[in-house]
């Protein structure tokens, strides 16, 4: 596993995703880079909790201030050496493909975009109906629809693939 | 309030009561009847055969599969479990069957005491126009609009309808009738908007309710909602024993509630609670019940509806008069006159001693516009001590679904007056520990320290006019990916890496200011293999 002062890649995925490279520093605080100043608001010791899965190495829940996270860890040398892999050599947000997935067990109302569509972050993909209210499922990040995985009328559990986006 | 000084009441008011209800409000219905020394009986869903509410109660009836249509909405099979189950009364609680007429009388016709009002009274109140007319009726003012439903089907009709929204002028509602909880209802800012709105309202209302009648009312948005406690019995005699005001919402849902409504003078509190009971007597209301107003900056207020049953808020007034209402409500269903105790509070309901607020804790995700979210809970540690009262229903493991409303508990606290209840708020939310979901909570701790509501500076477009988390929860982005590094760090052998400051709060790492910042910089540096 992780050596003395190796860097971890922790990334947040999500509609803004957020990769941190942390690098454990002299003295024991974790820093993500030069010294800046600034008061840091108080915060509530936050709950950190490890679950299962994660795509590589580990994945945590955080919950800090109420605001809850899930988190992915691993070494950043191994994070890098993925994305340049997947990337082909291009630059941009690594990755790839991602897939947008049910927040929420629900009902599809309609599905509002076909596989070659090209949609920008937050535009809305489809709605569910679900806690008997219709919600909106925007578009993550912007992109290319690779794949549809939804139907108008089906019934989706937590966790079930949406759309694919390229 | 189980000692009772006017002496006329004695014994439980029922045996055994039945409560068709599940979550937080059939945990608290079990508790006030455990409190009188009735029996319970609970019903349950397969989703919830193992809750909290199921192994409080004396007994418990499965009713069926999870969908509420299947079980918690089914009239032949809740009045079954009753009779089954030698209830002598059934309390609905709110939502669910508690305002459907054909329930109530379901169960009178089965010999079962409904805690609740007549179904005469459900059904008037039922239809938004019928109360409306009720209360023009007493010379209570209305919030301006149609007082019959537009005529929607009527081939000349949209002349009319045109009419009818020149003179009440723009931006307006167009309501359902058969409304309530946001549902088939549209805001049209301009007229050439209203053609649309009405159609599309009328479509939900028929969808939601299957009654498509709408109406039209004027919006008024720099208003407060504040709403009335009342009380009345089968003698016909109703008292208001005080007001919350609930301006904090969002999709035209309360969020927060508190009561007294900051800055009433004892005399236009008096003039509000008189509007109330004025509009409950023309409605004939038996029991517990609550009629909502919009309040003008000005102070005028206007008439929106009287809700004829336990409000999801009732434990605001609790706090504040000391009174459960849940029991007054099996004392008035029984028959019995309003109680002494409950005349005094009424006597004396312009002048109350105590502020409480509360909070309403939900599975939605106030980052993404209050959206539901659903999974397993984590932890669940509920905060306690002097003045702070939690109503849940969840533990530790508890999955949240899509079948039920997003409601995890509410978390009520009551003071001397607002700032030292606000005070015990923040403290309270402080204490509480949640994980496994997105919750409210976020909201709440803001909600808390805004200068505004601080202030007092209610409206009911509160919520839309300040909530801005974005930058908030970036900040705790930033946190948490730092949190799960080190925590990872650590798991792997490397102790000295978590170090929690000597205050107990855990060291906020630089990147926690700028988590953008630092995620362009960390795409930015070269993060080939060293």
């Amino acid at each position: 596993m992780a050596t003395m002062n190796e860097p971890l890649r922790a990334t947040i995925e999500g509609a803004e995703p957020l990769v941190v490279d942390v690098r454990a520093a002299a003295g024991g605080h974790a820093a993500t880079d030069d010294a800046e100043t600034g008061a840091a608001p108080p915060m509530r010791r936050p709950i950190v909790r490890r679950l299962a899965g994660g795509p590589a190495g580990a994945r945590y829940e955080v919950v800090v201030d109420g605001w809850r996270f899930e988190v992915d860890v691993e070494p950043a040398a191994r994070a890098a050496l993925r994305d340049r892999a997947s990337r082909g050599g291009t630059t941009g947000r690594g990755g790839g493909r991602h897939v947008v997935r049910a927040q929420i067990p629900g009902r599809i109302l309609a599905v509002l975009v076909a596989a070659g569509d090209v949609v920008d972050a937050g535009q809305a993909l489809l709605t569910v109906e679900a806690m008997k209210m219709e919600n909106a499922v925007p578009a993550p990040w912007p992109g290319t629809i690779a794949r549809v995985g939804a139907v108008a009328g089906q019934t989706v559990e937590l966790g079930d693939e949406l759309v694919e986006i390229e | 309030m189980s000692l009772r000084k006017d002496g006329a009441r004695q014994g439980p008011p029922f045996r055994r009561v039945l409560i068709a209800n599940r979550g937080e409000i059939a945990l608290r219905v079990i508790r006030a009847c455990h409190d009188l020394g009735i029996e319970t009986v609970a019903i349950h869903s397969d989703a919830d055969a193992d809750a909290r509410h199921v192994r409080a109660a004396d007994q418990a009836i499965r009713i069926g599969p999870p969908p509420a249509s299947e079980s918690y909405l089914r009239i032949d099979a809740v009045v079954e479990a009753a009779v089954a189950s030698g209830s002598d009364a059934v309390h609905p609680g709110y939502g669910f069957l508690s305002e459907r007429p054909a329930f109530a009388e379901a169960c009178r016709d089965a010999g079962l005491t409904f805690v609740g009002p007549e179904p005469a009274t459900l059904r008037g109140l039922g239809d938004k126009l019928h109360a409306r007319r009720a209360a023009a009726g007493v010379g209570v003012p209305v919030v301006p609009g149609s007082l019959e439903p537009i005529p929607v089907e009527r081939a000349d009709g949209f002349d009319a309808i045109a009419d009818a929204a020149s003179q009440i002028g723009f931006p307006l509602l167009v309501k359902a009738a058969a409304g309530g909880g946001g549902r088939g209802m549209r805001v049209v800012l301009e007229p050439r908007d209203l053609p649309a709105a009405v159609a599309a309202a009328a479509h939900e209302a028929e969808a939601a309710f299957g009654d498509g009648a709408v109406y039209l009312e004027r919006r008024i948005d720099a208003a407060r909602h504040i709403e009335v406690q009342l009380l009345g019995d089968a003698a016909g005699s109703v008292v208001a024993i005080g007001e919350r005001d609930c301006s904090v919402q969002r999709r035209h849902q309360k969020l927060v509630e508190e009561g007294p409504a900051p800055g009433l003078e004892p005399a236009a509190r008096q003039r509000l609670h008189a509007l109330a009971t004025a509009v409950a007597r023309a409605v004939g209301l038996r029991n517990a019940a609550t009629a909502e107003f919009l309040v003008e900056p000005g102070g005028e207020a206007w008439f929106l509806e009287v809700n004829a049953r336990l409000q999801v808020e009732h434990g605001v007034t609790e706090l504040i008069t000391g009174l459960d209402l849940v029991q007054e409500q099996l004392w008035l269903a029984a028959g019995w006159p309003l109680g002494a105790d409950v005349l005094a509070v009424a006597a004396d309901a312009a002048h109350p001693a105590r502020h409480a607020i509360e909070v309403r804790l939900s599975a939605e995700d106030p980052g993404r516009g209050f959206a539901p979210t659903a999974g397993r809970l984590g932890r669940w540690r509920a905060p306690s001590g002097l003045g702070v009262r939690m109503d849940d229903w969840v533990e530790d493991g508890t999955v949240i679904g899509g079948d039920y409303d997003p409601l995890l508990g509410k978390l009520l606290v009551v003071d001397a007056d607002r700032p030292r209840a606000i005070a015990r708020m923040v403290r309270a939310l402080d204490e509480l520990e949640v994980s496994g979901l997105q919750t409210t909570l976020p909201f709440h701790r803001w909600l808390m320290a805004d200068p505004a509501f601080r202030a007092a500076e209610l409206a009911i477009d509160f919520v839309d006019r300040r909530w801005r988390p974005d930058a908030m929860r970036a900040a705790a982005a930033g946190v948490a990916a730092d949190a799960a590094a080190r925590h990872h760090a650590a798991d792997a052998g490397h102790p000295g890496q978590v170090m929690p400051s000597p205050d107990g709060r855990m060291a906020t790492p630089t990147g926690s200011r700028s988590p953008w910042r630092a995620a362009g910089r960390a795409e930015a540096v070269d993060r080939w293999p060293r």
